[in-house]
């Protein structure tokens, strides 16, 4: 009991492993009991640890644990009520039918020689394990090729129920050290019987490389067996090697194509150490499989050329590779068409689409298979180009016309296909016509023959002619012709141009148009020729001498001839007779016949051109005239290369407009080409291939009364107006002081070159050779244009111009075109001697004027110039020098100075020297005219000259009192040049140094440091050979800043002057004071003094 | 004294007088002929590596010369020879070349359908070594020498794979530089011991 106590308790244990946790401490304590119970019975060697597992669901196994001291006796098991016999084993296990679903006890009695033992189980199916017979017989196999593993095995279903779930589990490992590959699980069902099962798996890695394994084992989830259910025990493993390396073979996957963008493991299995591994031209770092075989994994494989991507492993002594192909399936076939050319084959063409990468035998093939026939027919490595056109042919089968075509692209890396479904009768696309024949009917109508090959029997044939002529155009005709076996074609073709060259040529197509065949090669053909169509082209223009009248037509056109002209017969006729001219061959297109203008008959002359076919209609004009006497030459200028003419509608004119031209300067006749224009046209536009720009034509417009003419205009016209080609030659007729006439003359028409509306005449001042105006710049000032408009003028005289002056002139004409050239001279006014003398006289007369008017004015003014300029000066008597002046005059009540008579003049030589000129400090308000001259006088002239002469009362004993030398040597006073007072152009300083040894008259004894040149110059020597008057003042006291004195305007100019250094004295003689007891001296320069004091004398 | 020199080949013994001069343009032409082939062969490699993908066309490409059964380089060995049997060997390998560069030629044509001009090298090459073959035989012919034993026929595996196939063509085409420069050096011996 404690047995079954403990077994149940342990099935359960074992059969139900749900057990809750409330439940622990419960189970703790009967484990606890159970391992002393083990402890017991082992002690006593009893079985225990019952265990059943089935296989099959049919048959129990029981097994259970015992001491090896009982091994060797003998058990007995009973199944208690239970029909089974009880088994007598020396085993510790044994094997039952499957019971029932119950409780079952198993009594199991250990028999031995120390004693039988009994012990008790309770057995259920719960406590029985499903454990699958390991797989022991399965079949595994490989493709190399495409590294893929195939397992087949038996699952042994007939001993099973049905529908029991069965998982399998396989697994796949690798490389020597068992590496697992993969693990996969498959879920069957069993059916009750044996069935096969398959599974593949495809390796990364090339299965030459390195040793594959597998194993599998399985689970049967039988859903009435209620016992444990576990998996099968792993099968034997298997093994796949690779096939045994050969020579050159070492590199694997070999030739392999796989799409772009796969991922690709290669390996090399070779005996020695590999050193380097390259895809295309890149290295790759090596993976080691195992010990003789190495691999690289290349990813995202691009696009190979040709002949593959190469896969190289290099080792020491040599070099093993393999070659991969990485491309594109094929592209499903694009634009697939069928259609015949002869309805006995059909074409079918196609696009590849995207180049699939692939060349030679892994190229695309095509199969065209007809479903509704069942035929097909194949096309074999394509080319593989980029929208490159494949085609099939399929011979049509008899009576059948719908076709339901497949394609089917394949190559190693898939297949793609097109259907299409076609009438075959509507994608008729013949053949190109051939062999071209034409055959005339009539000068106007032809037959065209052609030959199609095919067999249009059943169809009619579309058909489109083009026709070319070289003066008519293009023209095309379809017509609908029915379809023959391989025939040839022809067509009625009328409304030709006789005498014409046409080019034929055909296409075809199915009346169901569908497409049009190619053009058949060109078929020239000459019409015959037909009789003229109307007759030439007339105009007649009369001798100027009004003898004959020539008559000039025009050749026909192509399209009037209707053939080769031969001839023209001319003809005229007045009412009268009629007469004839020979027949004038086709090179001559004109006449002359002779008449008389003057004569009153009116010939009517009639012109007809002549073929091979026959006679033109007759071209007919009257020889003479309407007179017209109210006729005005007009201008005209035209539009480019043609000339619009307008005129009124007039209803008298029943016939038609001429206009006839011809180039003015052209001599009689002027006829250079005539234009008709109907008789209800009022304008019209003259275009003429041989007009030029700046020819000059005359132009007559003629109306057409009752079949004769009359001149309506005459007009001077220009197709288009240019500028003058030369320049107006013009001459100057004469000049004067002030202005210039011109003469020109016309310039010739020829060289006019449009209507003159006038010319532009330029001149410029400026010297001979410098003028610009040539250029013309407009704008320039120094250059006056002048604007002749009116034509007729030849003449111009430009007034208002400057004597003696050179002039530039320049004359252009211009016209509509623009300015022509100019011509260019250069004039020389003449000198103008009138205003040259007025020049000269004004500017005189304004001086003399100007010097009278101030002459007067210090006239009338001398005693303020007086008083202002030549204030009282110190009286010199206490000058030593002047006291025999004194006594000379003392007691005279009238001076006797300027009484010449009787005077034995004796000689004072007045010397003086600006620049050193002494300022006397009693004589600040000395103002010399000197000192208004120009400064640089004083510079100049340091020293004048004066000798006054004077008549001494009292002489030589006075001044020989007056002791000294100076008495000796100055017996008389005399001015010398008193005009050099005012002329204070320097000297040289030799010069001077002359003057002043050579004088030996009066000079002041005033030293005044004015230079140093003239200081030197004045040396104590020189002075004493100088005997003359020296002022004995200081010089160095002389204020030379006296605010009056001149010398104040320029104090810093030593050399300034504000008098002359005249002697006090002198003053005295020269000058007398009004105020004759006033001891006053008046003041003033020699020269004005001089004058002052004469005047009123006088 | 080379060791070529030692087996020196008298022209005048070999010919009558009057066909010497024949004799000595034929050689002249066909030591022409195979110096025009050298340089021909020289320009088939370079094309032939162009067209099998790197490292073929790569300057650092060298592989070990694979055996093609019935035809090896030329033997070191052979500078030991007399002339006339360093010829013999020539013709003998010319003519075996001839179906092996046919051979590479259809090999190549799947490989390289629209490589025109090699193809057209390949099947000018093969036409010239038969032709420079024939040329050494008629030489040896006039001098009185027969041409040797054809060996044995070239033979390629089967289904060797693309790259062993590209490896052989280069083999193939290396070998035809060789016999060809090795022709002309035999024959220009041949002329500066006969005709100098």
């Amino acid at each position: 009991m404690e047995a079954y106590f403990y077994s149940r308790l342990l099935s359960k244990t074992g059969g139900n492993k749900r057990m809750s946790s409330s439940k622990f401490q419960w189970l703790s304590s009967i484990i606890f009991l159970y391992l002393v119970n083990q402890a017991h019975g082992q002690s006593r060697g009893v079985p225990h640890d019952l265990n059943c597992i089935t296989h099959n669901l049919k048959v129990w196994d029981c097994s259970w644990e015992a001491l090896p001291t009982i091994n060797h006796g003998t058990y007995e098991i009973c199944v208690i009520n239970s029909s089974y016999p009880c088994i007598r084993t020396e085993k510790t296990h044994f094997e039952i039918p499957a019971l029932t679903f119950a409780d079952h006890e198993i009594k199991i009695n250990s028999i031995h020689v120390s004693g039988n033992s009994v012990i008790k189980f309770i057995l259920n199916e719960r406590n029985v394990s499903l454990v699958p017979a390991t797989l022991q017989d399965f079949n595994l196999t490989a493709d190399f090729s495409t590294s893929t593993l195939y397992l087949k095995w038996n699952d042994n279903g007939s001993v099973f129920p049905s529908h029991s779930s069965v998982i399998w589990e396989i697994i796949v490992q690798y490389k020597e050290k068992m590496e697992v590959a993969t693990v996969a699980t498959l879920n069957t069902t069993l059916i009750g019987k044996d069935s096969v099962h398959h599974w593949n798996w495809t390796s990364d890695i090339p299965l030459e490389c390195t040793p594959h394994y597998v194993k599998i084992r399985y689970y049967i989830d039988e859903l009435h067996f209620f016992g444990q259910k576990e998996w099968s025990e792993w099968s034997p493993l298997r093994n796949i090697s690779g096939p045994p390396v050969k020579e050159n073979y070492e590199v694997f996957p070999r030739d392999k194509v796989v799409p772009v963008g796969s991922n690709m493991t290669f390996c090399c299995v070779v005996g020695e150490p590999v050193l380097s591994a390259q895809f295309g031209k890149e290295s790759y770092s090596f993976i080691r499989l195992d010990r003789r075989s190495v691999a690289i994994k290349i990813n995202n494989i691009t696009v190979s050329p040709s002949s593959g991507t190469n896969v190289v492993f290099t080792t020491k002594s040599n070099l093993y590779g393999t070659v991969v192909f990485a491309g594109y399936p094929p592209d499903i076939p694009r634009k697939l068409n069928c259609e015949t050319r002869d309805l006995k084959e059909i074409t079918c063409s196609w696009n590849a689409g995207r180049p699939t990468g692939f060349f030679g035998p892994r190229g695309t093939n095509y199969i065209l298979y007809e479903r509704f026939s069942g035929r097909n027919v194949t096309y074999g490595r394509a080319e593989e180009h980029m929208n490159a056109i494949h085609q099939l042919i399929f011979q049509m089968i008899t009576g059948q016309e719908i076709y339901n075509f497949t394609l089917e692209a394949n190559n190693p890396l898939g297949r793609s296909e097109a259907v299409i479904l076609v009438n075959i009768t509507q994608r008729v696309c013949p053949h190109t016509p051939s062999k071209l024949i034409a055959k005339d009917i009539n000068s106007t109508a032809i037959f065209l023959y052609w030959h199609l090959s095919g067999n249009f029997a059943n169809i009619n044939l579309l058909c489109e002619i083009e026709i070319n002529a070289t003066y008519s155009g293009q023209e095309l005709r379809n017509i609908t012709v029915r379809g023959l076996e391989t025939s040839s074609y022809h067509v009625y073709m009328d409304k030709l141009m006789p005498y014409t060259m046409y080019t034929f040529r055909v296409r075809c197509s199915s009346e169901n148009f569908w497409k049009w065949s190619k053009w058949s090669n060109e078929k020239h053909y000459l019409t015959t020729e037909g009789i003229p169509s109307k007759g030439p082209d007339i105009w007649r223009e009369w001798r100027a001498d009004g003898k004959s009248v020539i008559i000039y037509w025009k050749p026909l056109s192509l399209n009037e001839a209707n053939g080769k002209i031969l001839s023209y017969n001319v003809s005229y006729w007045s009412e009268e007779k009629t007469r004839y001219l020979s027949e004038i061959p086709d090179s001559q297109h004109k006449a002359e016949i002779k008449l008389d203008k003057n004569d009153d008959s009116d010939y009517i002359i009639s012109v007809v051109a002549k073929n091979s076919a026959g006679s033109s209609p007759p071209s007919k004009i009257t020889s003479m005239e309407i007179p017209n006497e109210d006729i005005k030459v007009e201008q005209i200028v035209g539009i480019g290369n043609g000339i619009l003419f307008h005129w009124n509608y007039d209803p008298n004119m029943t016939c038609d407009y001429v206009i006839k031209w011809c180039n003015s300067t052209r001599s009689e006749p002027c006829l250079t080409d005539w234009k008709k224009f109907p008789a209800n046209s009022t304008g019209a536009l003259v275009e003429y291939d041989n007009f030029r720009s700046g020819t000059r034509y005359n132009f007559f417009l003629y109306g057409c009364k009752n079949q004769k003419y009359q001149l309506l205009r005459s007009i001077l016209g220009y197709t288009e107006e240019l500028a003058p080609s030369v320049a107006p030659n013009f001459t100057v007729e004469d000049t004067s002081s002030d202005s210039i006439l011109v003469k020109w003359e016309d310039i010739p028409v020829e060289d006019l070159r449009g209507f003159l509306r006038g010319y532009l005449f330029y001149f410029e001042k400026g010297e001979k050779g410098t003028s610009k105006i040539q250029g013309l710049e407009s704008g320039r000032s120094d250059v006056k244009v002048k604007n002749i408009t009116d034509i007729t003028q030849k003449t111009l005289r430009i007034v208002d111009l400057q004597g003696k002056t050179g002039y530039h002139l320049l004359l252009q004409a211009y016209t509509g075109g623009g300015i022509g050239p100019g011509k260019s001279m250069y004039v020389v006014t003449k000198e103008n001697s009138e205003g040259l003398i007025i020049a000269i006289l004004i500017p005189v007369a304004v001086a003399i004027f100007v010097g009278v008017v101030t002459s007067i004015l210090c006239y009338r003014k001398r005693e303020w110039i007086k008083e202002t300029f030549y204030p009282d000066i110190p009286n010199p008597e206490n000058s030593k020098a002047l006291q025999f002046h004194k006594s000379i005059c003392e007691g005279s009540s009238t001076l006797k100075t300027l009484e010449m008579n009787p005077c034995t003049p004796n000689n004072v030589e007045v010397v003086e020297t600006r620049s050193v000129a002494p300022k006397i400090e009693e004589d600040t308000e000395i103002k010399s005219p000197v000192t208004d001259g120009p400064e640089e006088g004083s510079d100049a002239e340091p020293e004048n000259h004066v000798v006054v002469s004077y008549c001494p009362p009292i002489i030589e004993e006075e001044i020989a009192n007056a002791g000294g030398e100076e008495a000796g040597s100055s017996s008389q006073v005399i001015y010398i040049d008193i005009q050099s007072m005012y002329q204070p152009q320097a000297k040289p300083e030799e010069e001077l140094e002359n003057h002043l040894v050579g004088g030996a008259g009066y000079k002041p004894q005033m030293h005044l440091p004015v230079t140093s040149t003239i200081e030197n110059i004045i040396t104590a020597d020189d002075l004493e050979k100088t005997a003359g008057y020296r002022p004995q003042t200081n010089v160095n006291a002389w204020n030379l800043d006296s605010p009056d004195s001149p010398r104040s305007i320029d104090s810093n100019s030593e050399i300034a002057s504000f008098g002359s250094p005249c002697s006090i004295n002198s003053r005295q003689f020269l000058i007398p004071p009004k105020d004759e007891e006033s001891p006053k001296s008046s003041n003033g320069g020699w020269s004005f003094t001089n004058f002052f004091q004469n005047k009123p004398n006088d | 004294m080379s060791q070529r020199e030692g087996n020196k080949v008298d022209l005048q013994s070999h010919s009558s007088a009057s066909s010497f001069p024949h004799l000595e343009a034929k050689i002249r032409q066909t030591h022409s002929l195979a110096r025009l082939l050298t340089s021909y062969a020289e320009q088939l490699l370079q094309e032939y590596v162009q067209h099998q993908g790197d490292p073929f066309g790569l300057p650092s490409f060298s592989p070990p010369g694979l055996p093609v059964p019935g035809l090896n380089s030329p033997a070191p060995t052979r500078s030991g020879l007399p002339t006339l049997e360093r010829l013999q060997l020539d013709a003998a390998a010319l003519n075996s070349l001839s179906p092996l560069l046919d051979t590479i030629c259809h090999l190549q044509a799947d490989l390289n359908p629209f490589a025109c001009r090699l193809l057209r090298r390949l099947e000018d090459a093969s036409h010239q070594s038969r032709a420079l073959g024939s040329a050494v035989e008629v030489v040896l012919g006039v001098l009185g020498a027969a041409p040797g034993p054809p060996g044995p026929h070239p033979i390629l595996p089967e289904s060797p794979g693309v790259f062993l196939v590209k490896l052989l063509g280069y083999r193939v085409c290396g070998l035809y530089h060789e016999w060809v420069c090795c022709t002309e050096g035999d024959l220009d011996q041949l002329m500066q011991e006969g005709l100098g």
